[in-house]
């Protein structure tokens, strides 16, 4: 056990990143800054048992203040890993500082309602004790009375309890986590979806007046936070902000995951140490003559590859900003000659419009005629129409949903009409770049849409 | 004072708007868009009304 509080937060001696126990699994990106971890069908086999996690990880730290907590997180700019990139020690603040006579309460979120994204139940099926660890953490910090983590997959679900019942045995004697199933459906992990969904209601979003750290669950102060935020918390409290940002010895200091899918040869899982560019993300994924990436989810901005200097940046939070960026969900989304960006979009649009939860009219009705809209551009039927109809439409929908998500569409809406505004004047004289079929090579498995049969 | 519509309940009936057409006005699919101002004291009676009025229970008061 690590006795004094300062060496409990300095760096360790042991293998650190998130995702060790795959070392072996992993091929290093030739300036080893990136590596594949996994492809889209992350199995179990690997889950990490609890001996070999200390070993790797040290013990929890002990003696660790909620002041230390928070210099710690502060100093080592962890933002959330979920979509919005929120500062997690201002979270952590507002919960430990909210005026409430409930006890707080912790979630973890990994419903991982982005269809496309994989990390976060490759990090609950291999390494759940990290998850596990930052839960703990949080949970002690705030004083906590319940914990829970919200889960979809249902193979996460199995190796979560396992690992849950390994510390039992092993009478690690912490707050019990309760793992609630997560729903179908995209908007099933929205933050006050979840809340709803853990206070035993359904996963949709429901609009208050108070933010969810002074007001989440059953009125309680609620921290919610994805899980790979969780992990990334158990590893900054162990090694510290300077070891995180600066590395110790060598390159090794904190990643992140995200999921690379699309018109890739390895699309997959991928863990990025910071200072990894986009072109050494391509590069190690194969993804040849690329032509455009979709960065940070459905929700997310395009870049387009073939503008300078687009590819031949670093991954950080910072950098990304500067170029109007953001990690969101972690997803990198890469779209090939063969198809068009802006089909990829309309299509990705109808899919979206088709989840929205029904609760909000703006919602309701602005979205599917956001889609018909981004359909006639998508299809050269009247682009005309459709770009004066996105005009009208947009103003009566942005800011007026009760979650995120016409938010998000919007976003990419524009981001699409704003990238590729060439490939739009072409289509207005019925005319696309894309050499091959329209197959969108970014809708979930198995998903439908009519790719623009609601034009006619 | 300000009023505040729960986007997640509101089923478009209208009934605010046509007590406080000074501060909303409906959207073409009849959901109401809440301007920007604040409502006078004096409007304070139509403003309870309007919610207590709303069908969906969707109105609430915000004093700031």
């Amino acid at each position: 056990m690590i006795e004094s509080v300062s060496a409990s937060i300095m760096a360790p001696t042991g293998p650190r990143r998130l995702s060790l126990g795959w070392e072996s699994a992993h091929r290093p990106s030739p300036s080893g800054r990136v590596a594949f971890v996994s492809d889209l069908s992350p199995r179990p086999r690997l889950v990490m048992p609890l001996a070999e996690h200390v070993a790797g990880y040290g013990r929890l730290p002990s003696g660790l203040t909620m002041r230390m907590a928070l210099d710690t997180l502060r100093a080592s700019n962890l933002t959330g890993r979920g979509g919005a990139g929120f500062p997690f020690w201002k979270k952590l603040q507002a919960v430990a500082t909210a005026e409430s006579r409930k006890s707080p309460v912790v979630i973890a979120n990994g419903s991982e309602s982005e269809p496309l994204s994989k990390k976060d139940t490759l990090l609950l099926k291999n390494n759940p004790h990290l998850v596990l660890d930052g839960i703990s953490m949080i949970a002690g910090l705030l004083g906590a009375k319940s914990a829970y983590l919200y889960v979809k997959d249902r193979e996460a679900h199995t190796a979560v309890n396992a690992a849950m019942r390994e510390r039992r045995e092993r009478g690690i004697s912490e707050l019990r986590v309760t793992v609630v199933e997560a729903p179908a459906g995209y908007v099933s992990g929205q933050e006050t979806a979840v809340v709803r969904r853990i206070a035993k209601g359904p996963a949709l979003p429901q609009f208050s007046l108070d933010r969810i750290s002074t007001s989440g669950v059953r009125g309680a102060p609620t921290l919610l936070s994805n899980v790979e935020t969780f992990a990334q918390v158990a590893i900054v409290l162990r090694f510290g902000a300077d070891w995180y940002q600066q590395g110790g010895q060598g390159s090794d200091r904190g990643t992140r995951l995200l999921t690379l899918v699309g018109a890739v040869g390895r699309p997959g899982v991928y863990e990025l140490l910071p200072g990894a560019t986009l072109a050494e993300l391509l590069r190690e994924a194969d993804a040849g003559d690329p032509r455009a990436v979709l960065v940070g989810g459905y929700f997310g901005r395009w870049v387009d590859l073939g503008t300078p200097n687009s590819t031949n940046f670093p991954m950080d939070d910072q950098t990304l900003a500067e170029r109007k960026l953001s990690f969101g969900a972690g997803i990198f989304g890469v779209v090939g000659h063969d198809t068009c960006p802006v089909v990829e979009a309309a299509a990705i649009t109808e899919y979206l419009a088709g989840q929205s939860a029904g609760q909000c009219g703006p919602c309701m009705h602005g979205l599917p005629e956001i889609s018909t809209a981004m359909a006639r551009i998508a299809l050269s039927s009247d682009v005309e129409r459709g770009m004066h109809d996105l005009r009208a439409v947009i103003p009566l929908v942005e800011h007026r949903g009760g979650c995120q998500h016409p938010d998000g569409v919007i976003q990419l809406v524009r981001s699409t009409v704003g990238a590729f505004a060439e490939e739009v004047k072409l289509h207005r004289s019925g005319r696309c770049t894309a050499r091959g079929s329209h197959t969108s090579v970014l809708l979930p498995p198995g998903a439908t849409v009519a790719a623009g049969a609601v034009v006619r | 004072m300000r009023l505040v519509i729960d986007p997640t309940r509101c089923h478009g009936h209208g009934t605010c708007a046509q007590l406080l057409d000074e501060y909303i006005r409906l959207d073409k699919w009849h959901y109401p868009i809440v301007g920007k101002q604040k409502v006078s004291a004096g409007h304070a009676d139509l403003l309870m009304r309007a919610a207590q009025l709303c069908p969906e229970l969707a109105i609430s008061i915000v004093d700031d």
